[in-house]
């Protein structure tokens, strides 16, 4: 194939022309293939082929599938006391029954009966208002419903404040496997809840922790870092200068502090009163001190990436600056975040364990892991060996937290090739 | 040498800053909540009120008691009175508890750099190898395994199972081993981790190749020409690594009954005993300063490119 | 002739890597006499440095693995030897310089740490005396103030100086060879010429042997006796500098002096790049590996890979054009007749 030499035929020059631009097209098209399929495809073959972040991906899938469906699997009552008969009682394979405790008053000494008899109670009440014709008596007959069955409802013996999605999935339970719960596998706590309930009950409040908590730090690290990063100049180094300060303050103590003064009551009515629970102060006060490491690594990103040559290309070629932002930056920084993000999950859970630990995060009726585990030390400490209410809420936080390191070490190689060489 | 000096002064002078608006923030909070020690319906035990009034105007107004709280711990470093333990100021609980806490906390890092360094290099020299494959393992899992799963494990073991150490307690080295063990697992498997990272980097590095084409033994190139480099990671982790000993050591004293600052602290925070945790938080912002501006200094050491600033 | 200082025999090198079994260095044999300097010659990925870390035993092991053939220093077996006798072979009778002085030197360390290093390894030398060798050397190699400077750390020195402390750290232990690695690409070129004609000055008052890596023919042409031309791990050409640019026999030596912009040709005609890209080293074709870019392959070039022949007194080849005594199909698409000896 010899080189070719420019020719002085106007018809051979626009033929050559039509085959230059085509082939130009070709290649345009081309590379835009490759960009469509080059970074996420690629991260996610590199993350196919290591094998321990894969397993702890399907893991956390399935123990998340488990904990949305929590109220669907046929459990013991994770609340439910039983201080007479069941307290510390080992792991054990004896078949329960639901609703079987005599304290509890069901009818029938059966959840099935019980609930029948309480929606027939319902249902009578529903026919005697048919019968009203006096609107006001209806109004009170309507309100002396609604608290029946907020109040006196038989799933709030067993279950802590059911909403109204975790309320229909009981009661699909209690259709589908009626009475029957799983035996104390787990074995009992000392108070006599079971603990296989209580594992899978707080394993709802550890994980939506784990993710809301780190959103939020998302959201406030993100546009913080990238205000910083995009804006610069002043601006740049006033923040970052807010955020050394922070960074050199003790935060775990500060929230402790925080923390300390969000539970004083009159707090807490006053919160109340303005409809925020306990719970979501908590979520955002994790989220608001995980968000500082966050802005750094975004606004280092937008930064590098501001002076980059292809963004300097897309400008020149006249790109809108949104163009730029979302075309650009965004694909970059999203690399960035996703690794950071997979490492903050499991920090976050890890916060959590230990706050509701010491007894200043969860609050009973709640349950979360760290608070169980707080219980099993409580226990551990005395004569006889109850290892049970030790290991297993152990096991299933470490379990969780191992295979989220395992997935974000996965997830920050297969992203970040340059790193490949570190595991 | 001057540079060290200005560096240690915008240090402090940036500790100063951080530690007023620590306690601003900490005097706004103790204010605000209704029956604080300073509100007329104020819920503190008649000897600790004694103690108050003997040392503040508590009917002065807002700005006066702010600035005599601040003044008071400018100048005479009193971090005032605690407002649950009878006849304890803060600086006695602090006193009290510091030296235990910073045994232990010294404890927990001497012991995690002993078994993460040695541990790091050698996965990263027998890279792929079994004893690296199961030594970053355990790492993956001294990191996901809490402090305080892993105390009630050894607990199970070690106190009950193998009664070889106490369950409890403080003052004795066998006492020590358990926490301290706890304390420093996390920090061990993170330096482990930095460590094997770190000399894989830097055994990628062309200088390593010139070393060896020096005719250097590949013992002396590791020492010489890899760790060194491979340490910098590691001493930029040991500021974070400080304060998760502070952290952890909160949960551990709590567990193991040791009378250190971090069970103060906690019992602080539930007691709602304000001036003792203000104390507290002053107390670790000063120390996080300190471990942190040591951590500067020793890697512009180490990297002599390296600015302070 | 004496016999030669350094004679590598058949040498085979390969990679495992991800994508499979790549053959960097496919039987390479030449011989480097003593006060030689011989320049090797190939785009990147030629295996032109794999050999010469071969030689020095610093192949990495896995991915790497000498699958064949011999280097022998003064009869000794280099590729046979253990790491312990290779390790008094580096550094001693061997030294080697790199492409990038920015990254060759250790940035933790000062240059004076970093010089003594070898002598004190090789030579026994105390502290005292190994200091005043290194400022010797750095004295040698054109750095002023010598003593003051073996405190400094690499990165106070700048491009070009960085090459003199590794040139003076190469030498230090005066080694029968020198391995210059690509020495002078990573500088200006103005640094450039210094460095050359430092490596030029040394070797003529020491007689040390160079081997000189580059994919520059101008730096060739400055100071090497002879040139191994290398394609996708094998020898295509080898001829004195004179011959090779008077009269280069493979068609890929002539690509390269072609896209070598010359101040004595006529400015309108345009440099030329060879077309195409060397082959996928994990899939290297049968036959000739220059095949798919040569602008006068044969049919037989397709199945049969020529050997590297001897065509003429000291020169060899591997092109089947070489099978005509005058070599039809180069000469006619020589643009440039006259010869132009390099200089």
């Amino acid at each position: 194939m010899s080189q070719a030499r420019p020719t002085h035929d106007p018809a051979a020059a626009a033929a050559a022309e039509e085959q230059r631009r085509e082939t130009l097209a070709r290649l345009l098209e081309e590379s835009k293939q490759i960009r469509g399929n080059s970074l996420w495809s690629d991260a996610w073959r590199r993350l196919r082929r290591r094998r321990a972040a894969m397993a702890s991906l399907i893991g956390l899938i399935v123990l998340v599938i488990l904990a949305l469906l929590t109220p669907l699997l046929p459990l013991q009552s994770p609340i439910d006391k039983d201080l007479k008969n069941r307290r510390l009682l080992p792991p054990e394979w004896g078949a329960m029954t639901m609703g079987s405790r005599e304290g509890l008053g069901f009818a029938e000494g059966s959840l099935v009966a019980e609930l029948r008899r309480f929606d027939a109670e319902i249902d009578e009440l529903r026919r005697q208002r048919g019968e009203l014709s006096d609107p006001a008596e209806r109004s009170a007959m309507d309100e002396k419903i609604r608290q029946r069955t907020r109040v006196e409802h038989p799933f709030n013996q067993l279950w802590n404040k059911l909403g109204p999605v975790s309320h229909l999935m009981c009661r699909l339970r209690v259709s589908l496997f009626g009475d029957y719960a799983i035996p104390s596998i787990f074995g009992t706590d000392k108070l006599g809840r079971d603990l296989l309930a209580r594992v899978f009950w707080g394993a709802r409040v550890s994980l939506l922790v784990g993710v809301v908590a780190t959103l939020v730090s998302l959201v406030i690290g993100v546009s913080y870092g990238a205000t910083a990063g995009y804006v610069g100049g002043l601006v740049d180094a006033v923040m970052m200068r807010i955020v050394d300060i922070l960074y050199s303050i003790p935060f775990i103590f500060v929230v402790i502090f925080l923390i300390t003064f969000l539970g004083e009551d009159n707090v807490k009515v006053w919160l109340q009163d303005r409809g925020i629970e306990q719970i979501t102060i908590f979520y955002f006060v994790i989220g608001a001190i995980y968000w500082l490491t966050m802005s750094r690594v975004v606004r280092g990103q937008v930064l590098s990436l501001r002076n980059e040559q292809f963004i300097e290309a897309a400008r020149t070629v006249g790109a809108s600056t949104w163009r730029i932002v979302f075309r650009h930056l965004v694909p970059n920084v999203l690399g960035v975040v996703i690794v950071y993000l997979t490492l903050t999950i499991p920090a976050v859970m890890l916060f959590e364990a230990f706050l509701s630990f010491l007894g200043l995060g969860v609050a009973p009726p709640d349950v979360s892991w760290g608070q169980l585990l707080n219980d099993g030390v409580e226990a551990l400490s005395s004569v006889r060996l109850y290892w049970w209410v030790v290991v297993f809420p152990g096991a299933a936080l470490a379990a969780t937290l191992f295979a989220l390191n395992f997935l974000g070490d996965g997830v920050r190689d297969a992203l970040d090739p340059k790193m490949k060489n570190r595991d | 040498m001057r540079n060290l000096v200005g560096y240690l002064i915008r240090r402090v002078g940036w500790m100063l800053l951080t530690l007023w608006i620590v306690y601003t923030v900490s005097f706004v909070l103790m204010r605000s909540v209704p029956g604080n020690p300073f509100s007329s319906e104020r819920t503190v035990p008649a000897a600790i009120e004694r103690q108050l009034r003997a040392r503040y105007n508590l009917d002065a107004p807002v700005h006066r008691q702010y600035f005599d709280i601040g003044w008071g711990i400018v100048s005479r470093g009193d971090l005032g009175w605690s407002l649950r333990l009878e006849d304890y100021s803060v600086n006695q609980v602090l006193a009290e508890g510091f030296p235990v806490s910073a045994s232990l906390a010294i404890f927990g890092l001497v012991f995690a750099i002993g078994l993460g360094i040695p541990a790091g290099i050698i996965s990263a020299v027998r890279r792929g190898s079994f004893a690296d494959l199961s030594m970053m393992t355990a790492a993956v899992l001294g990191i996901a395994v809490p402090n305080f799963v892993l105390a009630s494990i050894v607990i199970l073991l070690f106190v009950f199972i193998l009664p070889i150490f106490p369950a409890a307690g403080w003052g004795t080295l066998q006492q020590l081993v358990l926490p301290a063990f706890c304390l420093g697992a996390p920090v061990a498997a993170y330096i482990a981790r930095l460590t094997r990272a770190g000399m894989l980097e830097v055994l990628t590095r062309e200088h390593v190749r010139t070393a060896m084409a020096k005719g250097l033994s590949p013992q002396a190139v590791v020492l010489k020409h890899v760790l060194p480099g491979a340490m910098l990671p590691v001493v930029s982790y040991l500021g974070p690594a400080t304060a998760g000993v502070l952290t952890g050591s909160l949960v551990l004293e709590k567990i193991f009954a040791i009378p250190g600052m971090g069970s103060h602290f906690i019992n602080a925070a539930l007691q709602r005993d304000y001036f003792l945790a203000m104390g507290m938080v002053l107390t670790y912002t000063v120390l996080l300063f300190v471990m942190n501006s040591i951590v500067d200094i020793s890697y512009a050491v180490i990297d002599p490119r390296v600015k302070l600033q | 002739m004496n016999p030669p200082l350094l004679s590598v025999e058949d040498l085979h090198v390969s990679f495992q890597t991800d994508e499979g079994l790549v053959e960097a260095v496919r039987g390479v044999s030449f011989d480097l006499g003593q006060g030689e300097t011989l320049g090797i010659v190939g785009e990147s990925g030629s295996g032109k440095s794999v050999t010469n870390l071969a030689l020095m035993g610093l192949i990495p092991r896995p991915p790497g693995r000498i699958d064949r053939g011999s280097a022998k220093l003064a009869g000794r077996d280099l590729i046979q030897m253990s790491q312990k006798e290779l390790m008094d072979v580096r550094g001693r009778r061997i030294g080697m310089i790199f492409q990038d002085p920015m990254t060759a030197l250790n940035p933790l360390m000062t240059v004076g740490q970093q010089l003594t290093e070898v002598t004190r390894r090789h030579f026994g030398l105390s502290r005292a005396a190994a200091q005043t060798r290194a400022a010797e050397m750095l004295e040698m190699v054109g750095i002023s103030a010598p003593e003051s400077r073996l405190r400094d750390y690499p990165h106070q020195f700048s491009g070009g100086m960085r090459q003199r402390v590794m040139i003076a750290m190469a030498l230090s232990c005066e080694p029968e060879i020198l391995i210059a690695d690509e020495p002078t690409t990573a500088l200006d070129v103005t640094i450039q010429a210094q460095i050359l004609e430092l490596l030029g000055d040394l070797q003529r008052r020491r007689g040390t042997s160079i081997i000189l890596v580059t994919h520059d023919l101008g730096v060739v042409a400055g100071i090497c006796d002879r040139v191994l031309v290398m394609y996708a791990g094998r020898v295509v050409e080898q001829a004195t500098v004179t011959e090779l640019f008077a009269s280069p026999r493979h068609p890929y030596t002539l690509g390269l002096l072609r896209s070598l912009p010359r101040l004595d040709r006529d400015h309108s005609l345009r440099l030329e790049a060879i077309p195409g890209q060397p082959p996928d080293m994990t899939r290297v074709p049968a036959g000739c590996s220059f095949r798919a870019r040569c602008p006068v392959a044969l049919a037989r070039c397709a199945d049969d890979t020529p050997p590297l022949r001897e065509v003429a007194t000291g020169r060899s080849s591997a092109c089947w054009h070489d099978d005509a005594r005058q070599p039809a199909g180069v000469a006619s698409i020589s643009p440039d007749p006259s010869p132009v000896a390099g200089g």
